[in-house]
């Protein structure tokens, strides 16, 4: 440490003690702000930002305005009428009727196309089957086909009157007169079928990529503590998956739970509302040509109580899907 | 000079930046749907034409017809813009809402009066002149009974035969009718019903008797005319102005439909059939011996089966007499209208003037051998045709003029607007179940039939409240006879 001389009134030198150290004095940088430390990441999540508040955002939210109009869908809402359209819609029978359909819909996806993806995921992820990628590609195969196309060649292979699948099962004996796959009793199931047979490739490849994440070494220490396949499968596989399992359900669920575009197309909600969905049944009251004039606001509150009902039934499945998840993560 | 380096920071802002301003650029747009320009190309005006497709051919058709209207008017551009059948309202809507909507365009029946009563039609009669009147048929343009005029004035034009929309057959297709036996067209209901069974009985799962297209419920109505008021297709006796969804003619019509299914005289799956497309089908194959038809369908099956021994005949009536005729309300049906904002009205009219014109309509009449409103352009020519003989017979035996509420006051248009856009008090609502399921149609119609009344009752005086006088009194025409032909001076 050095000392410094100053000169005192009286030309006598005293020594004073030098003052305490500080650091080199440097340019003051602000450091900056989260958003500008992230301005890049936030400029590149912009298109995303903007397209969803354009194209999911506002319309929803401006749905739930419009639920509280009686609105034809042109010009500004102006007709408030409260909760009418909701209680109309709550009293509908259709609407539950449509509710009931669409939720049976999410049921059998769950119940029958999840479990069944998963087998045939474990069987197709087997390196021991030969030619497993090209069965991959077949099964995908219905999910990148155009729904519309899908529902009206089905219709058409359906066709109790010379369609194909009614010729075969006449042909090879299997019944004396046609089978109407489509009409008011049986039409439900069936476009629900073809529901789980267009969606089934894309549960495969989320089961598939479910499988890939077990380590190998946990097969082969099951092996050495000497476990056949159906002990490795729920000891070893099953927890492993399972907290993707709980997001797979989840999708399954939600994609599941609006097969508008296949009902459409096959058969339009009919034969008398036998296949109506919540989807239809709002595109009936938006869009239908006979109507003199559409109802945009009950369309509009059909689909914020099908919104909020899918929403509490989702978040019903919380806890019980968050144990799993938690469970399968340890 | 030394090159600015591209460093991978640098490039991924110019790709962050540019990814912006095409979601910006991107949304503007979005946000000015269907925005074509409509400034003309070098000195022409261009007038946009919203049009359907409809039927077969129609694009190239209309592509056709405008080129030579170009060709005649130089100074005008037709741009053509399609949309599907069912999307055509909410499309011209859409276009209206957007401030870009089309200056001449095509709106029938429901769909016209939506757009009308949003005030986006422009009235016509400035441009009519006595040439363009006497084109129609004489007294066709008379403002009480066109079906084109709305408050006095003329608001739309037409573009087929007034009995076309209406009138109905029952189509056979002879070869696969002679199967079962049955060498003539049944007259009587009850013909019908044995006739479709032998045919079935015979078919042996290959050939069935009888089918149709359940679409807004029409098999029953086709039917219904023939045995009571045809006024009941909106679930009203204009006679007493009263709900009528129980009247016995659309009981006994529910009941034949639900006879011939549960007895499985109809053609398989015939209730899931969405589009006309499959009863054409089976019919020129020969998978179907009957069906009950509008004219344009007698287009398609020769179109899919030119050679078809096919006979053309009324739909039969009950056994026990006529009761009723197939309800024309208006002189003709509504079909082309311009736009109220048009930039170009003048111009927008000469397309409209073409497309009212003997020529425009003669060609369309042997492009798709619709009997058009233009009498004179096919009138000769029909007339030696055997399925457009059949037809104009048909339609002379079996098609009546009927009261119009929509016409005769402006009550009686709000209140049937009403009804119309009640879905769940439409009859189709409670008939196909009971046909399907065979259960009797008499107790649910008599529930709907008193909540019809009711909401009949309380929308009147809804109406009245908002300014518009509003009764039973606009839907009752008390003389009117359901066996003779209306006129709208009798009330």
């Amino acid at each position: 440490m050095t000392s410094t001389s100053t000169v005192g009134p009286g030309g006598t030198t005293e020594q004073v003690a030098p003052p305490p150290q500080r650091p080199p004095a440097t340019p003051r940088r602000r450091r900056p702000g989260t958003l500008r430390r992230h301005a890049w990441q936030y400029v590149f999540l912009a298109p995303m930002l903007l397209l969803f508040v354009a194209f999911t955002l506002w319309p929803m939210v401006a749905s739930w305005w419009y639920s509280f109009f009686d609105w034809d869908g042109v010009g500004p809402a102006t007709e408030w009428v409260g909760f009418a359209n909701f209680t109309e819609v709550l009293t509908s029978g259709r609407f539950w009727h449509a509710f009931r359909n669409s939720f049976l819909f999410s049921l059998v996806a769950i119940c029958v196309e999840m479990p069944l993806a998963l087998l045939v995921a474990i069987l197709l992820n087997s390196r021991r089957l030969r030619g497993r990628n090209l069965y991959r590609l077949l099964l995908f195969l219905p999910v990148v086909t155009t729904t519309a196309v899908v529902g009206i060649v089905f219709a058409v292979l359906l066709d109790p009157a010379g369609g194909f699948i009614n010729e075969l099962l006449r042909s090879t004996g299997l019944v004396d007169s046609p089978v109407t796959f489509l009409s008011e009793s049986s039409a439900l199931p069936t476009v629900m079928a073809i529901d789980v047979w267009k969606g089934f490739g894309i549960t495969l490849v989320y089961w598939l990529a479910a499988l890939q994440t077990v380590p190998e070494d946990l097969y082969e220490a099951s092996k050495v503590d000497g476990a056949n396949g159906p002990q490795t499968l729920r000891h070893v596989t099953i927890p492993v998956i399972a907290p993707i399992g709980v997001v797979i359900l989840l999708l399954t669920f939600q994609r599941s739970m609006n097969p508008f575009d296949l009902v459409q197309a096959m058969t339009q909600a009919g034969p008398n509302y036998a296949t109506d969905v919540v989807a239809t049944y709002i595109y009936r009251y938006a869009f239908n040509p006979e109507l003199n004039a559409p109802r945009y606001g009950f369309a509009c509150a059909a689909g914020v109580v099908f919104g909020v009902i899918t929403l509490v039934m989702t978040a019903l499945q919380g806890p019980l899907l968050r144990r799993q998840y938690l469970k399968g993560s340890r | 000079m030394m090159e600015p380096e591209l460093t991978r920071r640098s490039l991924l802002r110019i790709l962050g930046v540019g990814a912006a301003a095409t979601a910006v650029g991107g949304l503007t747009t979005a946000c000015n749907l269907v925005g074509s320009s409509d400034k003309p190309s070098g000195d022409k005006v261009r007038i946009k034409v919203m049009l359907v497709p409809d039927p077969t051919g129609a694009s190239q058709f209309y592509r056709e017809q405008f080129d030579r209207f170009e060709e005649k008017n130089p100074d005008i551009e037709v741009q053509i813009i399609e949309n599907p059948t069912d999307q055509q309202v909410n499309a011209i809507e859409l276009s209206f809402q957007q401030g870009d909507p089309p200056d001449v365009f095509r709106a029938q029946d429901n769909g016209f009066d939506r757009i009308f009563d949003r005030g986006w039609i422009a009235p016509l009669d400035q441009y009519v002149t006595d040439e363009f009147t006497s084109r129609f048929p004489e007294g066709s343009l008379d403002p009480a009974t066109s079906g084109l005029h709305r408050d006095g004035k003329l608001y739309t034009l037409p573009l087929v035969w007034g009995k076309w929309s209406v009138v109905r057959f029952l189509l056979v297709n002879n070869t696969a009718a002679k199967v079962g036996g049955v060498t003539t067209a049944p007259k009587t209901w009850e013909e019908l019903e044995q006739a479709a069974a032998a045919i079935t009985r015979a078919g042996g799962g290959r050939t069935f008797g009888f089918a149709g297209l359940w679409s807004k419920s029409n098999l029953a109505r086709m039917f219904q005319h023939t045995a009571g008021p045809s006024s009941i297709d909106n679930g009203i006796d204009l006679r007493t102005g009263r709900a009528a969804i129980n009247h016995p003619s659309l009981a006994a019509a529910v009941d034949l439909l639900t006879r011939m299914h549960a007895a499985k005289t109809m053609t398989p799956g015939w209730e899931s059939w969405t589009d006309a497309s499959k009863v054409h089908t089976a019919f020129a194959k020969g998978e179907l011996a009957m069906f009950l038809a509008a004219p344009y369908q007698i287009n398609e099956v020769r179109k899919l089966n030119p050679q078809l021994d096919m006979t053309i005949a009324a739909v039969p009536v009950p056994a026990a007499g006529r009761g009723g005729y197939s309800g024309q309300t208006a002189s003709f049906s509504p079909l082309w209208s311009m736009s109220a904002q048009s930039k170009h009205p003048e111009q927008a009219w000469k397309v409209m003037d073409f497309l009212a014109s003997k020529d425009f309509h003669r060609a369309y009449y042997e492009k798709f051998g619709t009997l058009t409103a233009l009498e004179s352009a096919w009138q000769d020519k029909a007339a030696s045709n055997a399925d457009q003989k059949a037809i104009m017979d048909i339609a002379a035996e079996t098609v009546r003029l009927i009261p119009n509420p929509v016409l005769a006051s402006k009550g009686g248009k709000e209140l049937m607007s009403a009804i119309r856009g009640k879905q769940d008090l439409q009859w189709s609502e409670i008939a196909l179940p009971a046909i399907l399921r065979n259960q009797p149609f008499d107790r649910a119609a008599a529930d709907l039939n008193a909540k019809l009344d009711a909401f009949i009752d309380e929308q009147a005086k809804a109406i009245s409240a908002k300014g518009t006088p509003a009764s039973r009194a606009d839907l009752t025409f008390p003389t009117w006879n359901p066996l003779q032909p209306f006129n709208p001076s009798q009330k």
